[in-house]
């Protein structure tokens, strides 16, 4: 079945063609794939740094842009058409998009871990188009519906709602435990106020520019707290100890909190990281910045120190981040600074690139 | 257990089983049938049927020729009462479902597998797209098509198709006879799994069937160091010390809490066991499973019973006992199974106690429903008479 469409019908997409070279295309209107598919009218887009990492560098690890993709992978939309065996949504359902698909046979898809598949088709993951066009087909159980109380803004940000919902699933959060949250933009934030809806007693964020630790307090975390610069000729581990003794003394947290979620990939933010820790505590490692750094691994050792990767999400997150959203737990609609139209994507990821303090999420509205 | 009285059989049947062993009465032999099936017709009733050869259902499916099968007590269960649970035979269904085989045929897309390859054959396909595929435990999948749970068809034929993950190579050491027991095996895996067996713990299995045996086994190579098999049937327990189990205890009349006083101190289990598995489904065995535990111990209930049974919560309460179900298999457990057997560190030949022919395997059924042997393994169709 599918919802009435212009025969004139097109698939306008901002697509990438190669490092800092973006333009609008004319593209097809894709076709579902198989029964399990859905077409979605996408209505809004965030955009995140890996998407204006690709922009500029046209790498991120072992994803190296080739060939064009269209860009954007935070969205939600209206279901245009459904697969003859889809169950979970209807055609003019509203849906948040889950946008990696996993090949759902091999041994991490088996075990629960699909966020692992080498296999992925993630949108604006190179050789993979992105949802940044009028239609994205996807499968279905991908697809989650938002409810009506919940507009299309809220409907995109659920994504990063479940990248912090999975960084919290990483380090096993429980009620009453303490955490430090790394870097307070987008990620960050939502680590805290997802730490906070999960039962953390106490949340204390980190950041190195005061209005984002202004706009932290007011969000999620229950402190924030400004590192001291390091003075000029300091050992850069001996000014990591420094700070996490700080943080330690600060805000009580005795041998250090239960749990810390490193969002900034920042390598002084990272030292600190490990050495504020508990012992037996969880350090999990969420942001990406230089790829090697100077790790205390002594300290990690020594310590017991649990420490995690987290990336993208897996089962479950989704759900949760459109409830956190929906029940009001997470107002995700504060994160937004600025608003594009789809003709004026360009504009929107220049924003983003200038890395402005008053700049936090962007998003770009949907082909009308 | 009376005379069995068989049915006449109709026509369009090439083979009149009469007898073993079965003879051809027609000048037609095997040769010119498509897929020689063994088919519950319905309770009761079982029947040699030619059906088409299943087609691939899609370019990850590959197509094995079945060499052997295992009868599980559940595939006996289905033909004598013709249903468990909410699982009923409503129409014919092939029987068994604890095969190996040979690939002979490979759809377009499929990579880790070839023709000629030897296979375990995993019989229960998850629908890969429910919340609990997603989150690794697919033995639980709501669109679970498992062979030979109604309306499914089962291994019991010439043929047999199935996706690519779910068929598990097998290395030149290991026999296709042992391939079929990797499904027995598998679940022996997944259940000292549940039982999150850690090395030097003890173990106390209820039930020497081959689940019970294969319990053991797997407890055994996991670093249990005490593994103590129950059960009523005295040679089924010589058995498994000679397989398996460091000590065992023949089941007698006394109450539970006697019962588990009893292993607890012939075996000296301390404080209680680590571990209990119920690999029986009997009510006193249940019981006394709970009983035998120490504080803070686990108890997994694998084997199937009485659906409803007096069951002592007051225990399980106040030693704050961890009390798991397990079912089938889920990720990495037939891997697992082929990596046991195939270092040596599980054997599984011992349990085979007798393969019969294809046409044969109506008394492979009798046998395995009087307890006859451990494992019955049914060959293959053959390609001539």
């Amino acid at each position: 079945m599918i919802m009435k469409t212009d025969e004139q019908d097109s698939n306008p997409s901002f697509v990438l063609r190669a490092i800092k070279d973006v333009a609008f295309e004319d593209r097809d209107v894709p076709k579902l794939r198989d029964e399990h598919d859905v077409r979605v009218h996408i209505a809004q887009t965030g955009i995140c740094g890996s998407d204006v990492h690709y922009w500029q560098r046209g790498r991120i690890g072992d994803f190296i842009l080739n060939s064009p993709i269209v860009l954007g992978h935070e969205s939600s939309g209206t279901v245009v058409e459904v697969g003859s065996a889809v169950k979970n949504v209807k055609v003019g359902q509203r849906v948040a998009v889950e946008p990696g698909v996993p090949c759902r046979f091999c041994d991490y898809c088996r075990s629960g871990q699909y966020n692992l598949c080498n296999d992925t088709i993630f949108a604006a993951t190179p050789p993979w188009d992105g949802t940044l066009s009028k239609y994205y087909v996807v499968a279905s159980d991908y697809t989650y519906p938002i409810p009506d109380h919940m507009n299309m803004e809220e409907g995109a940000l659920v994504e990063p709602v479940a990248v912090a919902v999975q960084i919290t699933k990483v380090a096993d959060l429980r009620a009453n435990q303490t955490v430090v949250v790394f870097g307070c933009g987008p990620i960050g934030v939502l680590c805290q106020a997802v730490a906070k809806a999960y039962g953390a007693s106490r949340v204390i964020g980190v950041d190195v520019v005061q209005s984002r630790l202004d706009f932290a307090s007011s969000f999620g975390a229950d402190d924030v707290f400004l590192p001291p610069k390091p003075e000029s000729g300091v050992d850069p581990i001996e000014h990591a100890e420094t700070v996490a003794a700080l943080l330690k003394e600060k805000f009580n947290l005795g041998e250090g909190p239960d749990i810390v979620l490193e969002c900034t990939g920042a390598e002084p933010c990272i030292q600190a990281g490990v050495f504020v820790t508990k012992k037996g505590g969880t350090y999990v490692q969420a942001g990406m910045g230089k790829e090697v750094v100077a790790f205390p691994i002594t300290t990690a050792c020594i310590r017991a120190l649990n420490i995690k990767g987290s990336i993208r999400y897996t089962t479950g997150c989704y759900p949760a981040a459109v409830d956190l959203v929906a029940s009001g737990k997470i107002d995700v609609k504060r994160l937004i600074t600025n608003r594009f139209k789809f003709e004026e994507a360009e504009q929107a990821f220049e924003l983003v690139k200038a890395g402005k303090q008053d700049v936090f999420k962007v998003v770009i509205e949907g082909v009308q | 257990m009376g005379q069995e009285v068989r049915p006449p059989l109709p026509d369009c049947l090439l083979i009149y089983p009469t007898t073993p062993p079965y003879a051809l009465e027609r000048d037609e032999t095997l040769t010119t049938m498509q897929n020689l099936s063994f088919v519950l017709e319905k309770t009761g009733v079982v029947k040699f049927e030619d059906r088409p050869v299943p087609k691939l259902a899609s370019d990850y499916d590959v197509l094995v020729n079945v060499k052997f099968t295992g009868i599980c007590g559940s595939d006996v269960h289905y033909w004598q009462h013709g249903a468990i649970g909410s699982f009923i035979v409503k129409a014919p269904m092939v029987l068994g479902h604890e095969s190996s085989g040979i690939i002979t045929a490979v759809g377009d897309k499929v990579s880790t597998v070839k023709v000629g390859d030897r296979v375990a054959m995993e019989p229960g396909i998850p629908c890969r797209r429910c919340i609990r595929c997603k989150d690794g435990k697919y033995n639980l999948c709501v669109d679970m098509r498992f062979a030979a749970t109604p309306p499914i068809d089962g291994t019991l034929a010439k043929y047999y198709t199935l996706p690519e993950d779910f068929c598990y190579k097998l290395p030149e050491s290991v026999s296709l006879e042992e391939g079929a027991l990797m499904e027995p095996l598998a679940v022996g895996v997944h259940i000292t799994r549940q039982a999150n067996i850690q090395p030097g713990q003890s173990v106390v299995v209820f039930g020497s069937g081959p689940v019970g045996l294969l319990c053991c086994a797997v407890a055994k190579a996991y670093g249990a160091n005490k593994i103590v098999a129950v059960d009523i049937n005295k040679e089924r327990l010589d058995f498994a010390k000679s397989y398996a189990a460091t000590d065992i205890v023949v089941s007698q009349r006394e109450s539970a809490a006697d019962s588990a006083a009893r292993i607890i101190k012939d075996c000296d289990l301390g404080h209680g066991a680590d571990v209990a598995i119920d690999a029986s489904g009997a009510e006193p065995c249940i019981q006394a499973g709970i009983h035998v535990l120490r504080t803070g111990g686990t108890y997994v209930q694998a084997g199937m019973g009485k659906s409803d049974i007096t069951f002592p919560i007051g225990a399980m309460g106040a030693k704050e006992l961890n009390v798991k179900g397990s079912f089938r298999y889920s990720s990495g457990d037939y891997r697992t199974s082929v990596d046991l057997v195939t270092s040596g560190r599980v054997s599984v030949k011992e349990l085979i106690s007798n393969k019969v022919k294809f046409l044969d395997a109506e008394t492979a059924f009798n046998d395995v429903k009087a307890a006859k042997g451990i494992k019955v393994l049914i060959e293959g169709v053959e390609d001539s008479a």
